[in-house]
């Protein structure tokens, strides 16, 4: 055993961060840009997550959602419940607490020399705007680019100004997708009525194409089985899983599932290793 | 290595008052006619000799059911170091310190929890054998004798017990009673092996747990799940009382005004239903029938991977404290196991007998 423990400190302690600016995104969304000075979070990767701390209040597991991490962190956060409302109560200049970054997120290093699509259901966006931002900081290192975004209501598209960008761009196909068109109209991106299902269908992945997911649990199974109509197989298939996780670092067990601590061993997998876990519904 | 002595039960004494004179001193005390606690005792007389299991297992002396780790207090964070003096768990049996090496793994792999550790390292454990009774299966679990975990053994010889010192802090624990400390006879040895072999014959509770693995992979779809799922009550009795259940919730506890206030991490349990639950109303187990069967099979089978072995040990707490009386993990395995033979059994005779698992 460690004999140096009383120097040593809890990994529970937080960092402290300062709260920059808060931009309204949609309805009980925004996007918080924090400053810390002097941690580890600088280098977060693609799919990691921090414990992010409103004192007094608690933690939550948010994802990293910017692509290069200076010394300001983006989180973008759906207002769900207590500690998400009392976040949204904060303003600008507050300080919140940050642990991390934690967990394994997708393989940007393997994935070069690929062609890559990203797709994203609701919420799930926000970690996949770092493996967009990533890539495209180091575009020549991935072949072609597609990226899928689905959500509920037209409304809450998120990120819509950087869409409006990406749209634009030729070296990448975007396609954004709304189950309902509702609310003022979008210009000047351009959302389809449909399913991220229907996008995938009329996406051409012919070629070498490597597929990051992430998006609510339901939307997976369907997801998966279109894939697969396009001959992508299993073991190029990344999944994002949402789990409960108090502390990140496989202590607590909230995160457990069949054979894994998902804030460890995840949040991102493979899809072949899923298969071999029970209880992960997401591909059932 | 460990060191092996000699120590005559009329000695007792001057060790009990060397141990106590080090820190508070624990042990095993009968609190009703049918229960036993790790207490902290003043005279050797307090302790329970023949208590197996106590109500909760000595982890709580290393991870207390609730602890303030961090504190702050207007722009200022601070750490919240574990407050505690040097203390001595006496009479710990081997199911108990398999439980601590499994804790000591988990709370160990990085990054380590620095509360559990320093609660670990200000300790001197002395385990102490026993005889099983009908609710102990550890033999089946493989944790009847214990290799690690503990600074000194004692195993009970009638007259005197056989004393191996494990680690230095054990031997630097009989420094000022060295003199009660003989060395072991042949006899000694024989009579240490003798009483290992009574004990090993001594079960009367267990199974046969080759292949648990792959029984608990192979039965995740058994009907027995339902059935004792719909019987179970969600109470949660069956994880604090476990030696190796860690799970924790972590809580914020703020002053009436707002501006201070402490993170706090509390016992939590498997079997609450918001556990796994995620936003957007996912949850991952929703009924009793999941999360029952999630927890048999992380006992079980759970941590085979990532870390190499099942975490039950076999103490038979959790099967005395279910109000339901659904935990009984050794009646639960040997009818995963049976049916697997039965159903062998009906396949060839062409018939049905679902009904068998009651
Ligand atoms: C790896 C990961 C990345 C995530 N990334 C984002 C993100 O980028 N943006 C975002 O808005 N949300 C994200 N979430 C979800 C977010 O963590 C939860 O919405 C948040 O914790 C809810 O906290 P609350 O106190 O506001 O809700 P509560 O009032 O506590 O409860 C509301 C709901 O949230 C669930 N919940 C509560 N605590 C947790 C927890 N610790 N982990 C998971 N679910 C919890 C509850 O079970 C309940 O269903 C992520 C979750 C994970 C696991
Ligand atoms: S389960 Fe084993 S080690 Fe524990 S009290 Fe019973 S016999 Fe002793
Ligand atoms: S599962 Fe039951 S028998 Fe096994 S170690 Fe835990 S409390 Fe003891
Ligand atoms: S979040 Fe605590 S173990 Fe994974």
């Amino acid at each position: 055993m460690n004999h140096k423990l009383n120097e040593q400190t809890t990994p529970f302690m937080p960092t402290r961060g300062v709260i920059r600016s808060i931009i309204p995104m949609a309805a009980d969304n925004m996007l918080f840009q924090i400053t810390v000075n002097g941690s580890g979070l600088p280098n977060c990767l693609p799919g990691q997550f921090v414990q992010l701390w409103v004192p007094g209040v608690g933690e939550s597991p948010i994802s990293v959602c910017s692509g290069h991490v200076g010394s300001t962190l983006e989180l973008m956060v759906r207002k769900v419940g207590r500690v998400t409302s009392a976040l949204f109560q904060m303003q600008e200049g507050d300080w919140v607490g940050l642990r991390g970054p934690y967990g394994h997120g997708f393989p940007m290093n393997s994935l070069e020399g690929k062609d890559i699509c990203l797709i994203a259901g609701g919420l799930g966006v926000a970690p996949i705007r770092s493996v967009w931002q990533y890539i495209l900081d180091h575009r020549e290192k991935y072949g072609r680019v597609v990226l899928i975004y689905g959500m509920r209501h037209s409304v809450d598209l998120l990120f819509r100004q950087e869409f409006a960008l990406l749209h634009r761009r030729r070296d990448m196909d975007v396609f954004i997708a709304a189950e309902e068109l509702l609310g003022p109209a979008l210009p000047p991106v351009s959302v389809q009525l449909g399913r991220v299902t229907d996008m995938i269908n009329l996406a051409d992945l012919e070629g070498n194409f490597e597929v990051a997911v992430c998006g609510p649990p339901v939307m997976y199974k369907y997801v998966v089985a279109e894939l697969k109509k396009k001959n992508i197989p299993e073991s190029k298939i990344w999944l994002s899983l949402e789990r409960h996780m108090k502390c990140g670092i496989g202590k607590c067990g909230h995160c457990f599932i069949g054979g894994a601590l998902t804030c460890q061993a995840g949040p991102v997998f493979n899809l072949t290793d899923l298969r071999l876990l029970p209880e992960v519904i997401e591909c059932a | 290595m460990s060191q092996s002595l000699l120590l005559k039960k009329t000695d007792f004494s001057i060790f009990f008052q060397t141990l106590k004179s080090l820190g508070k001193f624990f042990a095993p005390v009968r609190v009703s006619e049918q229960s036993f606690s790790f207490k902290e005792i003043e005279t050797e007389a307090q302790i329970a000799w023949e208590a197996l299991r106590t109500i909760l297992p000595p982890k709580k002396f290393f991870y207390p059911p609730s602890e303030t780790l961090v504190e702050y207090s207007g722009n200022e964070i601070r750490e919240v170091k574990p407050e505690m003096n040097f203390q001595v768990l006496f009479g710990v049996h081997p199911c108990d310190l398999a439980g601590l090496g499994i804790m000591d793994t988990i709370f160990e792999a990085g990054p380590a929890d620095t509360h559990y550790l320093q609660r670990r390292k200000e300790s001197l454990i002395i385990g102490l054998s026993c005889m099983p009774d009908k609710y102990c299966f550890c033999k089946s679990m493989g944790t009847s004798c214990a290799t690690k975990g503990y600074d000194i053994f004692l195993t009970d010889l009638g007259d005197a017990f056989f004393v191996q010192v494990e680690t230095p802090r054990g031997i630097e624990s009989l420094e000022n009673c060295r003199q009660i400390f003989t060395s072991v006879s042949e006899t000694d040895k024989d009579n240490y092996k003798d009483y290992w072999e009574r004990r090993d014959k001594a079960f009367t509770n267990g199974f046969e747990p080759d292949n648990l693995r792959a029984t608990m992979d192979m039965e995740w779809n058994n009907e027995i799940w339902d059935e004792l799922g719909k019987r179970c009550l969600s109470c949660g009795n069956c994880t604090p009382v476990c030696p190796t259940c860690y799970c924790f919730d972590l809580v914020d506890i703020a002053s009436l005004n707002g501006d201070s206030g402490s993170r706090v991490r509390e016992w939590d349990s498997c079997q609450f239903v918001g556990f796994a639950q995620v936003a957007g109303d996912y949850n991952f187990r929703p009924t009793p029938v999941d999360r029952l069967k999630f927890w048999y099979r992380h006992k079980l089978h759970g941590f085979d991977d990532p870390y190499g072995f099942k975490t039950c040990v076999g103490c038979g707490r959790c099967t005395v404290s279910c109000p339901a009386g659904i935990d009984d993990l050794v009646d639960v395995v040997k009818k995963l196991q049976g049916q697997r033979e039965s159903r062998n059994d009906s396949s060839e005779a062409g018939g049905e007998n679902e009904s068998q698992i009651k």
